[in-house]
């Protein structure tokens, strides 16, 4: 059962309490974002369609006769059929909790079988899995984009782009013939919930949470800001030493598992082009440096595709961004994932700072989510072709 | 105090014929002149401005975003601190609609305690109509018998409840005066989220809100809960008083009441405050 508003929540919330009908809620109804999946037992079948009917409720059956087969357990087969409706359905226009972003990732691996695969590049301090997706066409260890988001767990917006973006990818390869070409000779790798501990805990404790949620030994408070740890002016400017502070940098540069996994998994690839990643509030596109307040040598080239894919990004909507230097256009801060991948060699590292611009701050509006990210993504295409046009 | 009018404009040319002396990254500029206007710190001037703006209005139905910068500039007062020159858009905080532009001098003092703000602005709205939003506002609000009170605003989702967006739109306008106060040349604000709210039926004609209120500091990143009290009344200046939690330091309000005279008529004409 979908349902579309508070309204119709509670509806079935009611339906819940008629207890003649001995109806099944599996999935209870709570939020408009998820599915309610009743198991109906024949004698109220009539019942429940008329109720839902009436009230103009979306529905749908996802087993019809529930007999449990001797092969196939009854999860299983309940299983099958949610992840079939779920990726056709799963409303992009919404926000996730992890399980259901995780699902999503599955659903599109199933969907484009011959396109997308999900690998696991570690665990996350809490034991949690950090799934990535590859889109390839073939070859062997390809050159490749790397695409991460929710590396701030609070950044809501980064993660819903970055979900509706793989779903993006996989659609439109065989159809955008920019896309298509791309994939052709390179591969895109994309890393939704660059921090799932923390996202887990803004949807459990704390929506503005940011950091990991490891422990700091000799204090009481949890956490290292992720995008302070990374190798590059590690500890310097811009970076807080104490572990109850937002940009606390953490004991040592990759002390976040989090962000070791990615530097293994950036390090062993060995052919990584790109290094992109999302934030947000601000509206800004950023490229190194953070620490120092120095111009990279491919600063020209940077600001010229920068400014390009801004451009991109405006003509849909006329959402500005700014473009520049993270020192000079943001705040001095060093330990920062784009200066580390920069000094490592990629030379096409950029920051999002996704919308808006503080009316809503983090919690933007989920009527947003899809117009951010179809913005968003002429924007990456952008500088993705610029680096397919440009490999070295 | 005088009134400040655009022939501030003067010394704003001399300023930007100095070579730009810029590079020393988002600290206070060691040289004066011209700043990019996609630089951090004049954004923050603007917003600061902004923030002063909207305190001094007290119209929920006239709050205003920061659109682009257009100019600044910066310069150093010998032993009192850096005057900021600004020229920036401004959208509806509601609609983003474009509704004028603004002319503004930031002062931060090296003694505090608040940025000192010169703001000129024109106006494309129709100020009938704002006072008329402003006074079904009121009215709605006035009518509750039983107090208004609310959790997360927005919530998680970023969805704001429709009855509750008065007391948001008060909440946005009664935060404005403590972002003002608390600005400095390096920290900014945000109002990120109402996380609670009280409304206290009163027997005069105020309007009265307790707010907890969750503000992201810039560029620390740090969420500061502050308590606010405002007391509002159309037409009259905003009465505020608030009192911030935070790891290291608290941060008071004097009485905020307002009592500098101030018009909310045609185009808004300002004297400098406290300066």
């Amino acid at each position: 059962v979908k349902a579309n508003s508070e309204e119709e929540i509670n509806k079935l919330q009611l339906l819940e309490t008629l207890e003649h009908l001995q109806l099944d809620f599996w999935l209870h109804p709570s939020n408009p974002a998820l599915p309610v999946d009743i198991r109906v037992p024949f004698p109220s079948l009539q019942s429940v369609k008329v109720f839902l009917e009436s009230h103009h409720i979306e529905y749908s059956i996802l087993l019809e006769d529930l007999q449990v087969d001797k092969s196939t357990s009854l999860m299983q087969m309940v299983n099958n059929q949610r992840r079939e409706r779920d990726t056709s359905n799963f409303n992009y226009g919404a926000y996730h909790p992890l399980e259901s972003i995780y699902a999503a990732l599955d659903g599109l691996a199933a969907e484009y079988p011959s396109l997308v695969s999900k690998q696991e590049i570690g665990k996350s301090y809490e034991k949690r899995p950090m799934y990535i997706l590859k889109f390839s066409t073939g070859g062997t260890n390809r050159p490749a984009i790397w695409l991460d988001a929710g590396i701030h767990s609070r950044e809501w917006i980064t993660q819903a782009t970055a979900l509706w973006t793989a779903q993006k990818i996989a659609s439109e390869y065989g159809n955008n013939p920019s896309i298509t070409s791309l994939l052709n000779r390179m591969d895109i790798f994309l890393l939704v919930v660059t921090n799932p501990d923390g996202y887990a805990f803004t949807h459990t404790n704390n929506r503005m949470w940011r950091k990991t949620r490891s422990k700091n030994s000799g204090s009481l408070c949890i956490g290292v800001d992720p995008n302070r740890n990374w190798d590059a002016g590690f500890g310097g400017p811009g970076a807080s030493t104490n572990p109850c502070s937002e940009s606390y940098h953490g004991p040592s540069a990759n002390s976040e598992v989090e962000v070791k996994n990615v530097v293994n998994f950036i390090k062993s690839h060995g052919k990584i082009k790109a290094f992109l990643t999302l934030h947000s509030y601000s509206q800004l596109l950023l490229f190194p440096f953070g620490y120092k307040c120095t111009k990279p040598a491919d600063y020209n080239e940077l600001d010229t595709v920068g400014k390009a894919a801004a451009s991109a990004l405006a003509s849909l909507y006329g959402t500005t961004y700014k473009v520049g230097t993270i020192c000079s256009t943001i705040y001095q801060a060093s330990g920062g994932s784009i200066d580390w991948s920069y000094d490592y060699g990629i030379k096409y590292s950029f920051a999002f700072e996704l919308r808006d611009t503080g009316r809503y701050g983090f919690l933007l509006p989920a009527s947003q989510i899809i117009p951010t990210a179809e913005e968003t993504w002429l924007g990456l295409l952008k500088i993705m072709e610029h680096v397919r046009d440009n490999q070295s | 105090m005088q009134r400040r009018s655009a022939a501030r404009l003067g010394p704003l040319l001399l300023l930007l014929l100095l070579p730009v002396a810029w590079g020393a990254g988002p600290e206070p500029p060691r040289a004066d002149g011209e700043l990019q206007v996609s630089s951090r710190l004049a954004g923050q001037a603007a917003r600061v401005a902004l923030h002063y703006l909207n305190y001094r209005l007290g119209s929920p139905s006239a709050l205003r975003a920061l659109g682009q910068v257009r100019k600044a500039t910066v310069k150093t007062i010998p032993g009192i601190g850096h005057k900021y020159y600004l020229q920036f858009t401004t959208e509806d905080y509601k609609s983003s609609q474009n509704v004028g532009t603004c002319l503004a001098t930031v002062l931060y003092l090296k003694r505090k305690p608040r940025p000192a703000v010169n703001i000129n602005c024109t106006y494309t709205k129709d100020q009938k109509q704002t006072r008329e939003d402003d006074y079904s506002f009121y009215k709605k609000l006035r009518q509750q018998t039983k107090p208004i009170t609310g959790n997360d605003i927005p919530d998680s989702y970023g969805h704001i409840e429709p009855a509750l967006e008065p007391a948001w739109a008060l909440a946005v306008a009664g935060s404005s005066y403590l972002m003002w106060e608390k600005s400095t040349e390096n920290l900014g604000y945000f109002m990120a989220q109402v996380k609670n709210v009280k409304q206290w039926i009163t027997k005069d004609d105020s309007i009265d809100f307790d707010y907890l209120v969750i503000l992201h500091e810039i560029p620390t990143q740090e969420m500061i809960s502050c308590h606010l009290r405002v007391i509002w009344t159309p037409g009259h200046p905003l009465k505020v008083k608030y009192f911030c939690l935070s790891e290291n330091q608290q941060s008071e309000s004097e009485e905020g009441s307002g009592t500098e005279s101030g018009s909310t008529n045609g185009i808004f004409n300002e004297e400098e405050a406290n300066f």
